[in-house]
């Protein structure tokens, strides 16, 4: 019955805040309208530098191609290959080829020429992927056998055809709107108390410690359902992107992880003693728990003692469930494990959080 | 030469006009006190006395300098020490009053004399960080690092706001000898005692300079303010009516310690129902401590202690379903309105909301609130606030009432209508257990503590006490008490 | 100046003795260094593949062992049809599945490679790692060489980046939360009304932070050169000299948000929105300057550690001499002159 009472005053509180209201509907327009354009880690505009040591018609066709290839932007000739590497350092190039003095003589004897390709690598995956489709290009000249093996490996890509990153983005953005806005403010929420004051009245009351943190807790989970819903209503109003999976599965996704980031949230609060302490720890866990969650990188490529921490990482479990959802169309059978992991450490954190408010000492 | 002339200042933020044409000059070592309710535009004068906020209107010189142009110069010459000053938390005391005297280009040993009656109180814990102090010894620390240096004028805005009474007489005295040594002291202060010992004051209210004159003079144009007539209080009556008195609180060998220091040192006391205990003690003698014991909030080391019939050790979150608390510092939800206020705590006692909607009205016609109902609390004057405060405490009937230090800072008139308000309730048989430095307050209730060093010194009624140590009043009796205090000064 | 001494000494204090930002300040650069050093890869590692074939013939199985044996693929299992793998892919059991015709062996009919296409760099670069070794193509006719980092290790190009990052949060983040700290607490009114000169206030408040920038970016230089092993290969006198301009150039940044900023929620807050997601967002640190829609390539040209986080990847990491780096240096340079000039302009020697 008190809980009614305590859960009006929070939500009174963040209604009356000069701020929080402004944040709550404009944070995630934001993210929304903004960040799938700059979390966009597509490589493109490659910029290709040739040294054409052998200048005969050979070598000529090979550099249009490359010309013509709508992939790279062609930056032109370069007399040596010194000068090219001044390209590179001046960034006016990302990737050389060297095609050598006797690239012609080689072919008509049938030997195998060898051009150089220097990418720089500074960007790993953007060296990569430059280095691996000039040779692609450089292998159809120089090959045609092997040309014909690769023209024979077909590929398709499921679910994402166009190999769009919007699509890649958007589901773990919701995980990004999440933390941010039901982790950084409760982090906040107790402490403040704790330096206006009040939490000394309030412990001096009869109130249970489940009551008050319950209280605190539910706003945040009705603020989530809000945000989700306004998110997923922009993904297909902007960029015309929809779920693919049920959007019940995508809620109840949401709704534990709201649970999990709430918990932490004020378990962080709990153990504060100024805001700027709270917000600091709070920083600290979420920059290690977005890098490790497989958000910007694939999990599998880590080494294991780095892929073991996935196991009690929430935000992994949840980006890897909603993407299956989201952009795979996977149904509860494919993510059952993950929504058992995240209900285990979102009831976890939620007992912690409950556990570490302490109304007398 | 005067050392202040003010000449017509006004200054408005906003709408609001926080001065109105003010104008007053203060001789060369004069010791001129500045009077009025919260709000009435002490602080704002000060500021700009200080060159930090700009007059709208008017000029001000201090020591001859003015204070828009000769910013710089009136800088190397004043002291000024802020209502709201804090302190560095995490700095040690030692450490605090080292940098201030190096920030007004003296050292500690240079000022010491100045301070040493306040210091040595405190110099005890010197190693303590600042924040660890109790609200009162952080006060002294705060006046000593005003203190350290000798400016030619010294601006204190309400400086023994929380002090007891003995570390207030001793300050004074300090301002006394500041005084023999041609300082120039511009002071605040809700105390009358304090007003009295100005030489000049001028009593401020709304942003107007009501009236100027001796101490004498303006305490009794306004008394209506300063001196409101004494409250009748039936004291017999109010413990009949319950039959035999039976004990609320009852405690016994009470200790609180925090490693080897013994802040609550073995104390045992018991409070009758309908009673008003009153709870006094110098500044860190333990009271907010025994306090927090006696309301859950802290547990004890050793003792036993019962509230309500419930032991403190272990039925506290029982004791708290019984008992109101109103805490030193103002603790209501300042972004809720005085409504939601009441209806939030009304509701974590488990009431309804029918009997809140009648019982919130009742209220509010009894302290003709109602055209506040909807008001942020944030938005009340100081006065107001404690009332309500100390009216949310006892919205459910509580058996007792804790309240500490509740009328810290507000005027004569103001904490005469709190203390109605304390009769009121125990009239309807609400013992009330509350802490104070105001001797005139501790002259209103039905009995009380003065607590020394940990431990209880003297119980007993007013009466009592005064007759037992031979004093004429409270005041005496606490001095005389206080002053045998030796924690704080070996 | 034993008064400006004093000064530093006390707001030394209060950073050395709140023990958890003092954790989380000196943790953090240690452990995103480490992340990004040993944990954030985009190596092709680890690929769960399916393999779909009706029949097991002989050159199935070399193509198959030969993917096997590759540290890119391992191999999860091997289904009959390509619904069944994209059913193992959709639940999560498998990236990706190589389909092989019935009659592989007799080169007529050809191989398809089913990929989640759901992150679309790693899609691609399983594609070509995939052909790679199936066709055995690697070292054929070309001969591919990885400048400046060979080994491709992902820190070389975020430890520039961390430097961008943790410099600014600490010079202006803490910067102007502690001045701000001073105006809640009432201190600063005692502080003004002192005989200490205002603008010696802010010098004597930025030093301390300051010497922790400085810390920092050596703890930084060292973790990157010992423990990761990337070479500071430029001038280590210009890697330095570049950011003091950028740390300067924070605490300027820190200054006017402390001027701007009433209580120390609000500066918090305006650090937070202000400075870091911009700056995790638009500098380049993540995501690529080039591959962002033209009106977000403007606002990322006025973000300061955009030119820092790339001056420094020129200077550490590739070696190239100042002059290489003279644009983002000299707008560095603008920006400071700028925002130190406006900073101090703005700063308020009263209360209002």
């Amino acid at each position: 019955m008190t809980l009614k009472y305590l859960i009006q005053k929070e939500f009174t509180q963040i209604r009356r805040n000069a701020f929080l209201p402004k944040l709550i509907i404009v944070f995630p327009i934001m993210i929304m309208c903004v960040m799938p354009w700059v979390m966009n880690m597509e490589v493109k505009n490659i910029k290709v530098t040739v040294v054409d040591n052998d200048r005969s018609t050979l070598s000529q066709q090979l550099v249009h191609s490359i010309e013509a290839s709508n992939y790279f932007i062609f930056e032109g000739q370069q007399s040596t290959y010194r000068t090219a590497l001044q390209e590179i350092e001046k960034s006016r190039a990302d990737v050389v080829m060297v095609i050598p003095q006797d690239y012609s003589r080689d072919m008509t004897l049938g030997k195998q020429p060898q051009v150089l390709i220097a990418a720089n690598a500074v960007n790993g995956t953007k060296g990569a992927m430059g280095g691996a489709y000039l040779t692609q290009i450089v292998t159809a000249h120089v090959n045609p056998d092997i040309a014909a093996m690769q023209s024979r490996v077909s590929t398709l890509f499921l679910y994402n055809k166009n190999l769009n990153f919007k699509l890649f983005m958007i589901p773990a953005l919701f995980a990004i709107v999440m933390m941010l806005m039901t982790g950084f403010l409760p982090a906040l929420n107790i402490v403040g108390e704790k330096e206006a004051g009040t939490i000394e009245q309030i412990n001096v009351t009869p109130v249970s410690k489940w009551a008050f943190i319950l209280a605190k807790l539910i706003p945040y989970w009705i603020i989530a359902l809000f945000v989700i819903t306004v998110c997923l209503l922009l993904a297909w109003a902007v960029y015309g992107i929809t779920s693919v999976g049920p959007l019940a599965l995508i809620y109840l996704l949401v709704m534990l992880l709201a649970l999990f980031w709430s918990s932490f949230g004020l378990m962080i609060s709990n153990y504060s003693d100024t805001m700027q302490q709270a917000i600091f720890v709070m920083w600290f866990f979420v920059v290690m728990m977005l890098l490790l969650s497989g958000l910007f990188t694939p999990t599998r490529s880590m080494p294991s003692w780095a892929y073991a921490t996935t196991y009690v990482n929430p935000m992994s479990y949840f980006i890897d469930a909603v993407r299956t959802v989201f952009i795979r169309g996977g149904g509860i059978t494919s993510i059952w494990h993950q929504l058992l992991a995240l209900l285990g450490i979102g009831s976890v954190m939620a007992t912690w959080a409950v556990l570490s408010y302490k109304k007398n000492s | 030469m005067n050392a202040i002339e003010v000449h017509n200042v006004s200054k408005s933020y906003g709408k609001v006009k926080a001065l109105d044409d003010v104008s007053f000059t203060v001789g060369k070592g004069e010791v001129f006190g500045i009077i009025g309710p919260d709000g009435a535009g002490k602080t704002s004068l000060y500021r700009i006395l200080c060159t930090l906020l700009l007059p709208d209107q008017g000029t001000a010189t201090v020591d001859g300098f003015d204070t828009v142009k000769q910013m710089t110069d009136i800088r190397r010459r004043v002291g000024y020490m802020p209502g709201k000053f804090s302190l560095y938390q995490d700095l040690t005391v030692q450490e605090n009053l080292e940098f201030f005297a190096t920030l007004f280009g003296t050292t500690v040993e240079e000022g010491y004399d100045s301070i040493k009656a306040i210091y040595s109180q405190i110099e005890r814990f010197k190693d303590r960080k600042a924040g660890a102090l109790s609200g009162g010894m952080k006060q002294k620390l705060a006046l000593s690092c005003a203190l350290v240096h000798s400016p030619s004028v010294l601006f204190l805005d309400e400086p023994t706001t929380g002090v007891d009474p003995v570390s207030r007489k001793e300050f004074w005295d300090m301002l006394g000898n500041l005084k023999d040594r041609e300082i120039t002291i511009v002071a605040s202060t809700p105390y009358l005692d304090e007003v009295r010992r100005c030489e000049r004051v001028a009593f401020l209210d709304k942003g107007k300079v009501c009236g100027i004159g001796t101490p004498d003079e303006i305490l009794t144009r306004f008394a209506n303010v300063f001196n409101p007539p004494g409250i009748e209080h039936g004291k017999a009556e109010t413990q009949s009516q319950h039959g035999e008195p039976d004990n609320v609180i009852e405690v016994e060998h009470l200790v609180k310690a925090f490693g080897s220091f013994h802040a609550v040192d073995d104390i045992s006391f018991t409070v009758k129902r309908g009673e008003i205990f009153g709870f006094l003690g110098a500044n860190g003698a333990g009271k907010t401590t025994a306090m927090h014991m006696l309301t859950g909030l802290n547990q004890p080391t050793s003792g036993t202690g019962r509230v309500v019939g419930y032991d403190i050790r272990t039925e506290h979150e029982q004791i708290k379903k019984h008992i109101g608390y109103m805490s030193q510092r103002f603790s209501l939800y300042e972004d809720l309105t005085v409504a939601e206020n009441i209806r939030l705590f009304a509701g974590i006692y488990g009431m309804d909301d029918k009997e809140i909607a009648r019982k919130t009205d009742e209220l509010l016609d009894r302290l003709q609130f109602a055209e506040h109902k909807n008001t942020l609390v944030a938005s009340l004057p100081l006065g107001w606030k404690q009332k309500l405060a100390f009216s949310v405490s006892i919205f459910h009937e509580p058996g007792v009432v804790f309240l500490d230090e509740p009328t810290g800072g507000v005027d004569p008139a103001t904490r005469r209508q709190f203390w109605e308000l304390i009769y009121d309730a125990a009239g309807r048989g609400i013992t009330v257990f509350v802490t104070t430095h105001y001797m005139d307050e501790a002259e209103y209730c039905d009995r009380i503590s003065i607590m020394v060093d940990g431990k209880i010194k003297a119980m007993g009624t007013p009466d009592e006490l005064k007759q037992k140590y031979n004093q004429p009043d409270m005041d005496h009796v606490f001095t005389y008490l206080a002053r045998q205090a030796t924690r704080s000064s070996d | 100046m034993k008064q400006f001494i004093s000064f530093v000494i006390k707001e030394a204090k209060h950073i050395l003795r709140d023990k958890r930002t003092m954790l989380i300040l000196f943790g953090m650069p240690l452990v995103l260094m480490l992340l990004f050093g040993f944990a954030i890869t985009t190596d092709v590692k680890n690929v769960r593949t399916v393999v779909v074939t009706s029949s097991m013939d002989h050159l199935t199985r070399q193509a198959v062992d030969r993917l096997a044996a590759s540290e890119y693929f391992t191999i999860t299992q091997v289904v009959a049809t390509p619904r069944e793998a994209e059913r193992v892919i959709r639940n999560q059991k498998a990236d990706m599945a190589i389909v092989f015709g019935p009659d592989f062996a007799s080169k007529r009919s050809g191989v398809q490679l089913i990929v989640d296409g759901a992150d679309p760099n790693m899609a691609q670069q399983w594609t070509n790692y995939a052909t790679a070794v199936m066709l055995n193509a690697d070292g054929g006719a070309t001969n591919a060489k990885m400048l400046y980092n060979p080994q491709m290790k992902s820190a070389y190009n975020f430890v520039p980046a961390i430097m961008g990052m943790l410099l600014m949060l600490v010079c202006a983040m803490m910067t102007s939360i502690s001045i701000v700290r001073e105006k809640e607490k009432g201190t600063m009114e005692v502080l003004l009304v002192s005989p200490v000169k205002p603008l010696m206030i802010i010098i004597a408040k930025a030093i301390p932070y300051l010497m922790l920038a400085f810390v920092i970016l050596i703890i930084i230089l060292l973790m990157a050169r010992f423990v990761l092993g990337v070479p500071l290969a430029g001038s280590l006198f210009w890697i330095i000299a570049v950011s003091i301009i950028y740390i300067l150039l924070a605490l300027s940044l820190g200054l006017l948000i402390s001027n701007v900023a009433q209580t120390q929620l609000v500066a918090l807050l305006l650090s937070a929105m202000v400075l870091l997601v911009p700056i995790v967002m638009l500098s380049g640190m993540l995501f690529p300057v080039e591959s962002m829609p033209k009106i977000l390539q403007w606002i990322s040209a006025i973000i300061p550690p955009r030119y820092y986080i790339e001056a420094m990847r020129k200077l550490m990491i590739m070696g190239v001499g100042i002059k290489e780096v003279a644009k983002e240096v000299l707008i560095l340079t603008g920006m400071l002159a700028l925002l130190m000039t406006l900073a101090l302009a703005k700063f308020n020697k009263r209360l209002e």
